[in-house]
């Protein structure tokens, strides 16, 4: 018994047992413990042989098919009781049997078994959550062992421990861990909770100027004109409407009538009938709220200065010519060209007074005056500085004259160059006529004269100063462009058809390519290739001059339509740049050897000169400054400036105007 | 009204007065400094005559109030305002107005005559009264500048540089006034625009605007007698020239190239030194016994024309900018400006020292007028000359208290001025 009990209190503190065997009894929840721990000895009692299955904790069907249930502990099949009782027989015996309700089915050895009144108590009392065995008594007094009276005895003979009474070391290594990370600031003091109470301010977000804002956005909606005499029942007659005002109110638009009622009078109050527009009227008030503006508009503020793209300042770009210094008169007529020699000692001047003048740059002294027979239209030096040649065009005649000036070894070897010209066997003929000057016309300085079939208009130089290109301008022609080679007094024709009629041309300076502007296109041509490279757009409606960049990829054209293009071949077909800083049409523009400047000159009679830095780096595109609006010329007959052109080693500019003058600013 | 303490001191000794400070009322100007001085005279010296003065405040000239010009000059006034006083620089009063038949390109005078040279290709020599002397004709150019080399009783030798790349030397009798091309000098392969002969009279140097090497060329001037030979140089194989019936012809003995543009203006600083201002802006000094470059400083504009003063030993320069620069040749290829002279308003194309007054410098300019400038009052010139009706190409100072200026008017003017000296009659 006591031994039961025991176990019973093992089972009840520790339910890891219930992987322990068998649960055989379904009524009872701990039954199985019980009879498991019965089994060894009082199951013996009660059977007369163990039958003690080995199978273990196994689901029991598993044997359902055999005729054993399991094997005892000599490893002998125990062979399933054999069980004749069907469902009748179950419920008859349940109804008969008065011990039914303390038989149990122990599945594993298939058997019923029938708990004595012991059991049956035990079982009971496990139920009420009462101890097993009846005699245990649970509530006996406990002994105080540890109380608080101190005997003479101690419970313990023990010695104290040392570590009762010296100082934990643990301890100290662990405070000092800590004094260190205090220390070192690893650990920081608690912030003190701050007592003050927390509030926030719930539109501190919000922007002042926003709320100013929809405030001042903020429309009212719109209000209903209070009523008037006229919506009285009984108004003053000037209110009351005569029958031709009637007529005329009935008459009108709805849209138009200044009042949408008749203002009616009764006697009374009374005998105002019901308003028969009130459903439309309080539609249109509905239409008025729901179409009235919102929201208001606003036009973003922008500063005109932030529009304006940062450039340097034009005191940053010096040097570039900022007064007239000098004025080249004698002139009688407008001074159509002008150029200035390789040296930037002398300027030739071409005017419509049928005189080229010679001048010496820094005195403004003419030196030199030669008279032709039309107004001459174009000069151009030669720019190498081995000859001295200046090519005049007027009329329909170009003119390589040897002014004589500079050094006289120079003038003697470019007359000797011209005078030891042989005529080659086979002469082809050629549009142009190739004639040596001779009588007074050599004595002015006359060497070569070139008859062209048309008027000539535009003659330019090649950097070699061997082949000299002249514009003849004819709409329809093909033979507008002719290119001459003076050291062999040949002429060609470039072009077989024409694009137009052509305003101006130039030789680019370094490679063999070839610029033709004709009113709205510039055409550049391979002269090797003879093809077509490129062809730029200058969006202007017609180009009056051109000028290329030393470097060659560069070109500004100016137009008659107050417009600078600049173009960079490398970048596009369109002009990178369009200046439209005159007031009139462009002249004449030019471009500065060896300083980062052009400028252009226009009829409006000014020079504007403009700093454009070309760089190397093909990721950097030029920088265009405009600097300096060089005034000096004046108006005649609508025409100002008609030419510029720049010194070639000094920022100095020339220009040309219909006043008769040259003037040189520095 | 405040008062100033001031001390006056002056190094004429004629003018001498009392070594004490005064008080004069801030407010007052030169006219009143210059009647305190007087009556001081008075007092010291019987027979004293009214004289007018000028003020130098540390070293810069009273021009406004006193109390204003020392605001200005941050001179405290709490202390001894030491104020020199010099005779007062009467204004030059124009004298002759000679008239030529072109533009005259360059002008020389010595004490007794005056060498001009002009466009009509011609140099003439004029007495001081005006009195045309003698016509060289004898350039197949515009004659650009002109020079004395030496005067030995009657005959007198002197130079003329012409655009034909020639310069000619001529001997001048003036008793018998008959001239003679002595010399051709041939060298340039441009025209020739300066000439300088050097302060020991036996080399020349000119210098061409167009060339384009920038030569400069040294030309010996020794013993220049009808029997010696050309000169020929190893070192400038040039053509060799057909002698022209105008003289001998001579080729450089030296040529100093350094300059990357036209050089403009050339002077000798001293026997030895060359100093050439150039178009590519800069000065540069060469030893000529070596042809090597010395030193150079570095401007910003065109320089026109160099002046040298031995007196002060500055050099002026007048440039395209309208500036008239001081430079001290001496300090080493440094850019520095002493002071610039700002008040002309084109080019300036002639600046020349005073050959007396280490302080004076005449410049002449594009706008026509010539300026007389004191560089003690570097804001505003002494005076101004406006009596040019076109540019104002040469200028030049005599001995003998001459300014002379020649334009593109054809006209050459000459100024007489007083030095401290009043003999002129104030």
């Amino acid at each position: 018994k006591p031994l039961l009990s025991i176990s019973i209190e093992i089972m009840d503190v520790e339910l890891g047992y219930s992987l322990q065997p068998v649960s055989l009894i379904a009524l009872l929840p701990h039954a199985h413990f019980l009879l498991h721990s019965l089994s060894p000895s009082s199951c013996l009692a009660m059977c007369s042989q163990d039958i003690r299955n080995t199978v273990g904790n196994i689901p029991m069907e598993w044997y359902k098919d055999y005729p054993h249930i399991g094997y005892d502990l000599d490893g002998k099949k125990i062979f399933k009781p054999i069980r004749t009782k069907d469902e009748l027989d179950e419920f008859l015996d349940k109804m008969e049997n008065p011990d039914y309700w303390r038989t149990v089915h122990n599945k594993m050895t298939g058997t019923d078994l029938r708990l004595s009144d012991e059991q049956v108590d035990l079982v009971h009392r496990l139920q009420q959550g009462k101890f097993g065995d009846v005699n245990f008594n649970e509530y006996e007094p406990a002994i105080d062992f540890f109380s608080s009276e101190v005997m003479i005895h101690p419970v313990t003979n023990r010695p104290e421990d040392k570590r009762s009474f010296i100082p934990s070391l643990i301890e100290k290594e662990k405070v000092g861990k800590l004094v260190h990370a205090i220390k070192m600031g690893w650990i920081k003091p608690r912030r003190p909770k701050e007592t003050a109470p927390k509030y926030y301010d719930l539109w501190a977000q919000e922007d002042l100027n926003t709320v100013l804002g929809r405030h001042k956005m903020h429309i009212p909606a719109p209000k209903m004109r209070l009523p008037g005499h006229e919506e009285s029942y009984n108004p003053p007659p000037e209110y009351l409407l005569t029958e031709e005002e009637k007529l005329a109110w009935e008459q009108q638009d709805p849209e138009d009538r200044r009042v949408s009622f008749l203002p009616q009078k009764y006697s009374c109050l009374r005998a105002v009938p019901a308003f028969s527009r009130f459903i439309h009227e309080r539609f249109e008030r509905c239409l008025d709220l729901y179409l009235c503006p919102r929201q208001r508009k606003m036009r973003v503020n922008v500063n005109p200065e932030d529009l304006i793209p940062k450039l340097p300042k034009p005191k940053d770009l010096q040097p570039f010519p900022t007064t007239q210094s000098l004025v080249y008169r004698g002139h009688t007529s407008l001074v159509r060209s002008i150029s200035v020699s390789p040296s930037g000692q002398w300027l030739v001047s071409g005017s419509d007074d049928c005189t080229v003048r010679f001048w010496e740059v820094s005195t403004a002294r003419c030196l030199k005056t030669v008279e032709v027979s039309g107004a001459v239209k174009s000069v151009a030096w030669s720019p190498n500085p081995a000859v001295c040649l200046v090519a005049i065009s007027y009329g329909e005649t170009i003119v390589l004259l040897n002014p004589g000036l500079g050094d006289k070894f120079i003038c003697s070897a470019t007359d000797q160059l011209i005078s030891s010209y042989e005529e080659p066997e086979e002469s082809k003929e050629q549009s142009v006529q190739w004639t040596i000057a001779e009588g007074s016309d050599h004595e002015h300085g006359q060497r070569l004269i070139l008859k062209h079939p048309k008027a000539v208009r535009q003659v330019t130089w090649h950097g070699k100063g061997d082949y000299l290109a002249c514009v003849m301008p004819d709409d329809n022609s093909s033979l507008q462009v002719v290119i001459h080679q003076v050291s062999k007094r040949r002429t060609q024709n470039p072009f077989r058809k024409s694009k137009g009629m052509v305003q101006c041309v130039s030789f680019h300076p370094i490679r063999p390519y070839f610029f033709v502007a004709t009113q709205r296109y510039v055409r550049v041509y391979n002269l090797i290739k003879q093809e077509l490279t490129k062809k730029l757009m200058a969006n202007c409606k017609w180009i009056s001059s051109m000028a290329v960049h030393p470097g060659g990829d560069n070109v500004i054209c100016g137009s008659y339509d107050c417009r600078l293009a600049w173009f960079d071949l490398d970048l596009s077909t369109k002009p990178y740049k369009m200046l439209r800083h005159h007031k009139k049409a462009l002249r004449g523009v030019a471009y500065h050897k060896h300083y980062p400047l052009f400028a252009s000159g226009s009829d409006d009679g000014s020079v504007i000169v403009c700093h454009g830095m070309v760089y190397n780096d093909l990721l950097q595109n030029p920088l265009i400054v405009p600097v300096k609006v060089l005034k000096g010329h004046t108006i005649t007959h609508d025409l100002g400036v008609l030419d510029v052109a720049f010194h070639p080693s000094q920022p100095w500019v020339f220009s040309s105007g219909a006043d008769g003058t040259v003037r040189l600013f520095t | 009204m405040s008062q100033l303490q001031a001390r006056f001191f002056t190094e004429n000794k004629k003018y001498a007065i009392d070594d004490v400070p005064f008080s004069i009322p801030a407010a007052s100007e030169v006219a009143d400094l210059s009647n305190v001085i007087n009556k001081l005279l008075e007092a010291r010296i019987a027979d004293h005559k009214h004289v007018e003065f000028d003020f130098l405040v540390r070293g810069q000239f009273l021009r406004s109030s006193l109390a204003s010009h020392m605001d200005t000059e941050n001179i405290s006034t709490e202390e001894v305002v030491e104020i020199e006083y010099v005779q007062k620089f009467t204004a030059p009063q124009p004298e002759e107005c000679i008239m030529h038949d072109d533009w005259i390109s360059s002008v020389e005078a010595d004490s007794e005559w005056i060498l001009t040279g002009s466009y009509d290709k011609t140099a003439r020599i004029w007495s001081l009264e005006g009195k045309a002397v003698m016509t060289m004709a004898g350039h197949t150019d515009v004659v650009k500048d002109v020079a004395w080399v030496k005067r030995d009783g009657l005959s007198s030798l002197l130079l003329t540089a012409s655009l034909d790349q020639t310069v000619l030397l001529w001997e001048w009798n003036s008793e018998q006034n008959k001239v003679k091309a002595r010399h051709c000098c041939r060298g340039h392969a441009g025209s020739v625009d300066t000439i300088v002969v050097d302060p020991s009279r036996t080399k020349l140097c000119f210098i061409s605007l167009a060339e384009l090497k920038c030569l400069k060329t040294v030309f010996s001037l020794s013993v220049p007698t009808e029997e010696e030979d050309e000169v020929e140089e190893p070192n400038r194989p040039r053509k060799k020239q057909k002698t022209e019936q105008l003289g001998l012809t001579r080729t450089p003995l030296m040529t100093l190239s350094g300059h990357n543009e036209a050089v403009s203006a050339v002077l000798w600083t001293d026997a030895e030194e060359l100093c050439s201002a150039s178009w590519d802006h800069t000065i540069r000094l060469w030893d000529v016994e070596t042809g090597e470059q010395k030193s150079m400083l570095t401007g910003s504009k065109v320089f026109n024309c160099i002046s040298y003063s031995p007196l002060c030993r500055r050099l002026a320069s007048g440039s395209t900018d309208r500036h008239v620069r001081l430079w001290d040749p001496r300090s080493k290829d440094g850019s520095l400006v002493l002071l610039s002279l700002t008040s002309h308003t084109g080019w300036v194309t002639a600046v020349r020292w005073s050959p007396s007054n280490q302080h004076q410098l005449v410049s002449g300019s594009f706008d026509n007028i010539v300026k007389l400038w004191d560089i003690r009052s570097c804001k505003a010139p002494l005076y101004d000359l406006a009596a040019h009706e076109d540019r104002v190409l040469c200028a030049d100072w005599t001995d003998s208290g001459l300014i002379l200026s020649g334009g593109a008017d054809n006209k050459l003017y000459t100024y007489r001025y007083s030095a401290y000296v009043s003999d002129a009659g104030a």
